[in-house]
């Protein structure tokens, strides 16, 4: 199946893993050491549903287990736990995919942002069952809500430059598969 | 190829297996983290270590971007810091006359003390390269490592104060645990008044003061530095100043420059030669006339062994 993917979808495979390789460059930037009281949105994870949810065929879900994980251990997270909340969470929205191409921006937003929600609450709690210790409350509502909120400008420019676009109804893959 | 007329129906089980096995696989890490966690944190030093540097030519472009933008908006205000370090120097070289007097009648005294320092505090410095990358851990990453013997737990200072310790170890990287990080205890002394306490980070510039005995001592300005307790860090390394903070608790302004980490020194602290057995620091292997039963070098021997 994989070897008769056309070069396309690689091409766009790739330019996602490239993408997630930047979000995480930018993020260690060693610009400012002062610790915020301010949390910014998880650019990374907006993207990732983004991709899923407009074109699950240029994110498999290996990227996304590995992505993460490596996301897991550079940014000092338990390693695997967001991890296998953000695969689950593809895992629904690619099943959801085609009833989510239908609906208006908005209900595509709402759903994102229960996604979203439901992560950040079961990950605290996983992490509170086990008594691993617990980042900043404020700061995790903070960033949920920013991602919430960037998740819009991501999708234009996932549309606009990478080309992650809604498939149109009755558009077909290269071998006339349905999409 | 009927895989490829539509390969989700029939592609469906194996999928989720395939799924299944990476969100056990995944959760599996976590456990194996949970009960093992320095191995495990082993393998992400080793991770970083391997993946990191590879960031480097990404980073350089975003960086020298951010510097760009700093440096021309301190063009702009080129003029007032003039006047302002013209200023500064000024009280600064009254300052100096009275601290090269200080070193000459310190150094005076310390000879007729006969005092002997600790000649073993050396340093390596290291060039940070990257930070934490999100807002709830606070540390860096510098580009030495086990390589060049970098250990875990030493301290680490830029140029005036202590910045943190080490705290996991790759081959050419180390990281280091910010004063700041929530997971961050130092032991300190406040000066003059002597008081012990520990400097909890709690993701806040100006971490708190906490395990004072008596905070009717300690007065804002008053120094803080590490305490060496517990033999975690060498003593007298200096850390900040004490200050209230708006809540009425006693925080402290660290004397490092948290604005701006470029280069760090790891101090290689030694840790101090322990002292087993105290009496034959006086009398060694003293030869004990009489009943074997009294023998009190064999009674504290055991005592000692006990505790």
């Amino acid at each position: 199946m994989a070897e008769r993917a056309d070069s396309r979808i690689w091409g766009h495979r790739f330019a996602f893993l490239a993408l997630a390789f930047l979000i995480l460059a930018a993020q260690l930037v060693p610009l400012n050491f002062r610790p915020s009281g301010f949390a910014g949105p998880d650019v990374l994870l907006a993207a990732t549903l983004v991709w899923v949810i407009r074109k699950p065929a240029f994110l498999p879900v290996l990227a996304v287990a590995a992505v993460y994980l490596l996301a897991d251990l550079i940014l000092l997270r338990p390693p695997g736990l967001w991890a296998a909340l953000v695969v689950l969470l593809t895992e629904v929205l690619r099943r959801q995919h085609r009833e989510l191409r239908n609906l208006p921006l908005l209900a595509e937003w709402g759903t994102v942002a229960v996604g979203i929600v439901v992560i950040s609450v079961a990950y605290r709690l996983i992490l509170a069952l086990v008594l691993a210790p617990l980042p900043p409350l404020g700061l995790t509502i903070m960033q949920a809500a920013a991602t919430i909120v960037v998740y819009p400008l991501v999708v234009l420019v996932a549309h606009y430059i990478f080309g992650v676009r809604r498939v149109a109804p009755g558009e077909v893959g290269a071998r006339g598969q349905r999409l | 190829m009927a895989q490829d007329k539509n390969s989700d129906e029939f592609a469906g089980p194996l999928r989720r297996l395939l799924v299944g096995v990476l969100v056990l696989a995944l959760i599996g890490l976590f456990a194996l983290w949970r009960i093992d966690s320095p191995r495990v944190e082993r393998m992400r030093a080793a991770a970083i270590d391997t993946f990191v540097p590879s960031f480097d030519w990404a980073m350089a472009p975003i960086t020298g971007t951010a510097n760009l933008i700093s440096d021309f908006q301190s063009y702009q205000q080129l003029r007032t810091q003039n006047q302002e370090l013209r200023r500064e120097l000024q009280r600064m070289s009254a300052w100096k006359e009275a601290a090269v007097q200080l070193r000459q009648e310190n150094a005076k005294l310390l000879d007729l003390n006969n005092v002997s320092l600790d000649p073993q505090l050396t340093v390596i410095t290291g060039v940070v390269i990257t930070d934490s990358g999100s807002p709830f851990r606070q540390s860096v990453l510098i580009n030495v490592g086990s390589r060049d013997g970098i250990i875990d737990g030493w301290p680490t200072m830029d140029g005036i104060g202590l910045v943190g310790r080490i705290a996991g170890v790759g081959q050419e990287t180390s990281r280091v645990m910010l004063l700041t990080d929530t997971s961050s205890r130092i032991p300190v002394t406040v000066q003059p008044s002597g008081q012990r306490a520990i400097l909890a980070g709690d993701n806040t510039l100006n971490p708190p003061l906490e395990f004072l005995e008596d905070d009717t001592l300690v007065r804002p300005g008053d120094r803080v530095v590490s305490s060496g307790d517990g033999g975690v860090f060498p003593a007298d390394l200096l850390v900040g100043q004490v200050a209230l903070g708006t809540d009425g608790q006693l925080r402290v302004r660290l004397a490092a420059d948290y604005q701006r980490l470029e280069f760090l020194r790891v101090l290689r602290s030694q840790p101090h030669e322990p002292i087993p057995d105290p009496d034959n620091l006086l009398a060694p292997e003293a030869e004990f006339f009489g009943p074997a039963g009294i023998n009190p070098a064999a009674a504290t021997t055991a005592e000692v062994g006990d505790g």
